[in-house]
């Protein structure tokens, strides 16, 4: 009567071995974030293709695209991850598709939200401390009175009188913006990769569309970067 | 009997071991080095040295000799200090550089300072990714030092101090461990003790003039809300003054020439049109002394550098839309391109970049000619 019994027993528990080794082995253990820059419904192609001016006349080329995300955190009912170092200046240049932050050693099913913000904190941003991808020696330095820039995105617009440059570095500490995202099985895939849209043409489409003929940069002048900045609200979704 | 062999036994254990020992000893044997104490300024942020290649006492004594050694060239007359003499922050002060052959090469020779910041990529036109990567190429080219490495190699190890030196650095003499210890050896070539470091580190003030020219520096003009600006930091670091270190970030077309004139630049290593007439931004530190300036050092005096920005740009397909829309007067639209800069805040700016000076560095013995100051002693 023992016999079978045991038999039974140890089969039951091979077998819940067996399946929990493989439901360990294909829960993601790390969470991929990638960026793909849009225009619109078209993505983002630099130096050669050419995008109507929003709110005008004319085309325009984007030469580079550049902007920081920082203090990503991973969120559920009960705690939370927050990434150590966390401010990644997302690039995009010829031939790469994405930017993409990995977040490794997690389990990805354990959290609901993903966060991060477009810029950086306040007290980061009044130091030069070197600290993931800070660095006051780069190209996103401002100068240490007023800190990095938030977004770089530089260009030439082409109407039919002339070409002109177009230079857009919003930053300053209002310009900070955080954003959340779900994590569930429709937003993560089964290798925790979360594919994220990144319109640049949301930061000319908020009150009204901005006409680049007569906005061709923003550098200083907080009206004019609270335009563009008002726009890191809607500038990143789901793809 | 059974003693007798137990003892040969034992006998051949120990020899076998011995022999054994000493074999293993000597091929796993690796110099004894010790690493480079040095510290940086924390200003100059982060910086990386390869795994294959780590900063040792031994190396950069290697590599400074072979840096001052005109034995690396054909006429055994071209050294590397040749065209980068420590006194002028290792330029030469010549528009464009000669070497073996007599002949004029096509850039200015480059200042070798704080290379372990700054762009990753080497030569005005970037085509090569690391130091030890260039280190090679004048020696080998045949209007820089016209030598082959084949015969060079051959040649040093026939001299004991080179054989001693090489062995201590390296364990090895072959072309790889010539280009790695040059490469060390310029890696010790820190300038961070000018008049611009000690205002940094708050052991200085700077004249009313200077000051007035760094604000300018570091500022891009903006006319909407009244700053003005040299614009300087757009291509130039605000701590380093060299370009950028990321990717190619630390490459732009300052609008030298315009498209039929323009040379090829970073094109010639990527092969796209966005980079055709890109030239690497260099450091500003010591730029009062490493004058003619631009790759083909077309401008003697920082006068003409200044006067260049503020109305000699010439337009390009590449020229850098931060170059065409800093400005500061109003009207961006003008043919003209110009930072427009009254004449006192060119002054300013020029005053300011001769706090970039390092005296300590230009005469610093550990970066000297090692056959002159009788250190050596073979």
């Amino acid at each position: 009567m023992i016999k079978p019994l045991k038999i039974i027993g140890l089969v039951s528990v091979s077998l819940l071995i067996c399946i929990a080794i493989v439901w360990y082995n294909t829960v993601p253990k790390q969470l991929t974030v990638r960026f793909y820059p849009f225009l619109g419904n078209k993505p983002l192609v630099l130096n050669n293709a050419k995008y109507p001016n929003p709110g005008g006349e004319g085309e325009f080329t984007i030469r580079d695209f550049q902007f920081f995300i920082s203090n990503l955190e991973l969120t559920n009912n009960r705690n939370n991850y927050k990434e150590q170092e966390s401010y990644h200046l997302a690039r995009f240049d010829v031939g790469k598709a994405y930017y993409e932050i990995t977040i490794s050693e997690i389990s990805v099913s354990n959290f609901q939200q993903l966060v991060f913000n477009i810029g950086i904190d306040r007290k980061a941003n009044g130091t030069i401390v070197i600290a993931g991808d800070l660095d006051p020696n780069s190209r996103m330095a401002w100068n240490w009175q007023v800190g990095y820039k938030f977004l770089l995105l530089e260009g030439s617009l082409f109407t039919q009188e002339q070409q002109q440059p177009l230079v857009y570095h919003i930053g300053f500490n209002e310009s900070y913006t955080r954003l959340n995202f779900p994590l569930n099985s429709n937003t993560v895939s089964n290798d925790g990769i979360i594919k994220l849209k990144v319109d640049i043409l949301t930061l000319f489409n908020q009150a009204e569309l901005i006409d680049m003929n007569e906005i061709p940069n923003v550098k200083f002048d907080p009206e004019d970067v609270a335009k563009i900045a008002n726009g890191f609200k809607h500038f990143i979704s789901i793809l | 009997m059974l003693k007798m062999k137990f003892l040969a036994a034992v006998f051949l254990v120990c020899v076998i071991t011995t022999v054994a020992s000493i074999y293993l000893f000597s091929i796993n044997k690796q110099p004894d080095t010790q690493l480079v104490e040095f510290t940086t300024p924390f200003v100059f942020g982060r910086f990386q040295i390869p795994q294959d290649n780590p900063l040792t006492v031994e190396s950069v004594k290697l590599g400074r000799r072979l840096f001052y050694d005109p034995l690396l060239s054909k006429n055994n007359k071209v050294s590397c200090a040749s065209c980068h003499k420590q006194s002028l922050a290792f330029t030469d002060g010549l528009a464009l550089s000669v070497g073996v052959s007599g002949k004029s090469l096509p850039f200015n020779s480059m200042s070798l300072v704080n290379l372990m910041w700054g762009p990753k990529h080497f030569f005005w036109n970037g085509r090569s990714s690391s130091l030890e990567d260039q280190a090679l190429q004048p020696i080998e080219h045949v209007d820089e030092m016209g030598s082959n490495l084949d015969d060079l190699t051959e040649e040093l190890s026939e001299i004991k101090a080179y054989q001693i030196l090489f062995e201590q650095a390296y364990g090895e003499l072959n072309a790889a461990s010539i280009a790695k210890a040059l490469a060390n050896f310029q890696r010790t070539l820190v300038s961070s003790n000018s008049r611009y470091d000690q205002f940094l580190r708050g052991e200085v003030s700077f004249s009313r003039q200077e000051e007035f020219g760094r604000k300018l520096f570091m500022a891009h003009p903006d006319t909407k809300v009244s700053l003005r600006g040299g614009n300087c930091i757009d291509c130039h670091s605000q701590f380093l003054t060299s370009g950028f270190s990321s990717v190619f970030d630390g490459f732009s077309n300052n609008g030298l020439d315009d498209d039929i004139n323009l040379a090829e630049g970073l094109y010639g290593l990527t092969k796209l049109e966005a980079h055709r007439g890109l030239f690497k931004a260099p450091t500003l530190r010591n730029i009062a002394v490493t004058s003619p300036y631009m790759h083909d050092g077309r401008f003697k005096t920082l006068e003409e550098v200044l006067a260049h920005y503020n109305g000699g740009i010439k337009r390009s397909k590449t020229l850098s839309p931060l170059i065409i829309e800093a400005d500061n007067l109003a009207d961006t639209k003008a043919e003209h391109i110009s930072l427009n800069l009254a004449p006192h805040e060119v002054l300013a700016i020029i005053s300011f970049l001769h706090t970039l000076t390092d005296e300590s560095f230009l005469t610093n013995k550990a970066f000297s000619d090692p056959f002159k100051t009788g250190e050596l002693n073979d």
